[in-house]
């Protein structure tokens, strides 16, 4: 029998691109300080976002407007948490329920009570020449969506920028501790304010991802917990770039295993195993990987400061 | 009571359907009819009996955009209300452990019908129906019976076995597949079906069945659907309401043959999908409504199948030249078969309730 290889490396880097995007995002968030539970309210926001505008202005526009719907509805998530320091938790939840119902509504408004099932334009995988035919590994890394290309970059830039910048180390020091950041000069609310904010945006990418880079189209509740797991992604991760991408990844290819393993038609083992591979298998690496907590040491404070 | 509905108007904010807005036009409607009886000194009775209308309520487990299960069943809501004028809710259930709570606030509300849309709402309905003994509840794909509660059985097998006798002598690799949402009784004997239908045209054929475990995520079932595709099925069957669209684009993408199913979703697909498994939502609920409406509701397990006219294979008329005149026959002949009882290929799968011939149309 063959096992198509190739086609299970592909699904695996596809299945993690918006959960990396997510988890960036949230990785950024975290090290602030503020944990987003949130995030799946930005990614249901920026896929609907994505929808509604890539019918009309075009799958960058579409892009462009997921980013701009996750940055938003993390804005109100940064007005209870980072301004009037509400508990995070309760906050992100609320967020979560709130969008899921609200791109409900706003779908309905669009496309009636029923829908239309949707057909939106994706963008298709680009081919990098020559590298994209090592063999194996080539078309799962090199014949993939822009995106997934992006963070190619994306991932060296912030590690760059964590650790050999002075906006990385403000940022890293607010979320460690916040008094000694705010003794330094640096302002820890506009800190957590930007890097809420960015995590939004990031997640409202991955929303985009979803719908304008895979499906091609928009149902309720799409998201499906995807927000979820890119925080559970992050502290697989231990809250470095690197170490997320490659937690986004695990998960990504334990999912892709699980779609491969079914289509081999081994119908005597219960589906209900398959589809526990990926959380089993992230257990399995946490439990293995849990040495020195990696945290930043002020996540989910409710008292910012001292002061 | 009150409680009761704010609940049902913080969900209907929630999950954003229109729910809300008929509830407030409800409200509304019997203020203005209290004002009108108040100004005129109540020389109007007709405006007086709100309590005869008659009301149907209907939970889905999933939105009702899916173009497939429950967008089908809030059709034959839309077609209980404008036929029998009857007032008509619409919950979406968010967690299992809503069921119970939503069939309650309906119960308690004095609604004449409410319908748990799917085989998962039955157990909630059984433990709820004695609480309210003038409300029927009606399960569908149920099989279980209550004074006040009844199933209703699509035969949706009937459709799948003709279906899998098409895909399987259509299909040039020899491996078809079929995906399902989660692992229903009645999902299983559908694909069950659509693998012996599929044996009965092509002995040789190897049919890969996969679940997702979820019936939303549109990714997930694009990437089962490429996965089996990747495997080299050629034809796939989808059972995944919302996430079937998922599937659907994987046919599209890679260029397979497809079938829908619950609803006619030829239109999605129309270069892909051959045909469509349909439930006609609105005939079958609209004979249950009126039944219940005229007091001849009979507690049992109402059976529709292609017998009824309920469920039946609607074939893409843009695909049609795909199947040869003799596949066609045959697919027809078994239908015929189906229609007068002579078919017992999938009896040992169903359901003793199931087994029953179709309920007879008034």
């Amino acid at each position: 029998m063959m096992v198509p290889l190739e086609d299970f490396l592909a699904a695996a880097v596809r299945t993690a691109t918006p959960l990396a995007f997510a988890a960036l995002g949230e990785c950024v968030t975290e090290r602030s300080g503020v944990i987003n539970i949130g995030l799946e309210g930005s990614i249901i926001c920026g896929a609907l976002a994505a929808t509604i505008v890539a019918g009309g202005v075009g799958v960058t526009g579409g892009f462009a407007a997921g980013a701009a719907a996750g940055l938003i509805v993390t804005l109100i998530f940064a007005l209870f948490t980072v301004y009037l320091r509400a508990d995070q938790i309760i906050t992100g939840t609320a967020i979560t329920l709130l969008s899921l119902g609200f791109t409900g509504l706003v779908y309905k408004a669009f496309y009636g009570a029923t829908g239309v099932g949707l057909t939106i334009p994706t963008i298709g995988a680009v081919d990098i020449p020559l590298l994209s035919n090592i063999p194996l590994l080539g078309r799962a890394l090199f014949s993939q969506p822009v995106v997934t290309y992006a963070l190619y970059a994306i991932v060296p830039i912030m590690t760059w920028w964590f650790w050999r910048t002075h906006t990385g180390l403000a940022l890293r020091a607010v979320g460690e501790s916040p008094d000694a950041a705010l003794a330094a000069g640096v302002r820890p609310r506009l800190v957590q304010l930007l890097a809420v904010l960015f995590g939004g945006a990031f997640a409202g990418i991955a929303g985009a991802t979803l719908v304008l880079a895979q499906s091609g189209t928009f149902v309720e509740n799409m998201s499906a917990g995807k927000g979820f797991i890119a925080i559970a992604i992050v502290v697989l991760g231990r809250w470095t770039p690197l170490g997320v991408t490659g937690a986004a990844l695990l998960f990504g290819g334990a999912s892709a295993l699980q779609y491969l393993f079914q289509s081999l038609g081994w119908s005597n083992v219960p589906y209900q195993l398959f589809l526990a591979l990926p959380y089993v298998l992230t257990l399995v690496v946490l439990a293995r990987a849990s040495g020195r907590s990696a945290a930043p040491a002020a996540l989910a404070r409710r008292k910012l400061t001292l002061g | 009571m009150s409680q009761y509905k704010a609940m049902n108007a913080f969900q209907a904010l929630l999950s954003g359907h229109a729910v809300s807005r008929r509830a407030a036009a409800r409200a509304l409607a019997a203020i203005t009819a209290l004002a009108a009886l108040t100004a005129c000194g109540g020389d109007k009775p007709e405006a007086a009996p709100a309590m005869s209308e008659f009301r149907v309520a209907l939970l889905t487990p999933g939105p009702i955009s899916d173009q497939a299960w429950n967008g089908g069943a809030y059709d034959g809501l839309m077609a209980i209300r404008d036929s029998l004028g009857a007032k008509v809710s619409h919950i979406q259930t968010k967690t299992p452990a809503e069921f119970e709570e939503n069939f309650r606030q309906y119960g308690a509300q004095g609604y004449d019908m409410v319908v748990g849309h799917g085989f998962e709402f039955q157990d909630a309905a059984l433990r709820v129906a004695p609480a309210y003994p003038n409300t029927v509840f009606v399960c569908t794909s149920g099989n279980a019976t209550a004074p006040n509660l009844a199933g209703m059985n699509f035969a949706f097998e009937e459709a799948s076995y003709q279906a899998g006798m098409i895909a399987g002598a259509l299909t040039k690799s020899g491996i078809i597949g079929a995906i399902g949402g989660t692992e229903l009784p009645p999902v299983r004997a559908s694909f069950v079906a659509f693998e012996r239908g599929a044996k009965f045209t092509n002995p040789n054929v190897t049919v890969l069945i996969s679940y997702l475990g979820t019936w939303d995520d549109v990714n997930a079932g694009k990437e089962q659907a490429l996965a089996q595709i990747a495997r080299g099925a050629d034809i796939v069957f989808q059972n995944a309401d919302a996430a079937g669209l998922g599937i659907l684009a994987a046919a599209r993408e890679k260029n397979v043959l497809a079938f829908g199913a619950n609803s006619n979703q030829n239109k999605i697909a129309p270069d892909h999908i051959l045909g469509s498994i349909v439930i006609d939502w609105p005939r079958a609920l609209l004979q249950v409504a009126r039944e219940v409406q005229s007091g001849e509701f009979k507690s049992t397990v109402y059976q529709f199948g292609l017998r009824a006219n309920v469920v039946k294979l609607v074939l893409n008329p843009k695909l049609a030249s795909r199947i040869p005149a003799n596949l066609k026959a045959r697919v027809d002949s078994v239908g015929d078969a189906i229609r007068e009882g002579r078919f017992h290929e999938m009896d040992d799968v169903l359901r003793p309730a199931d087994k029953l011939p179709d309920t007879t149309r008034p």
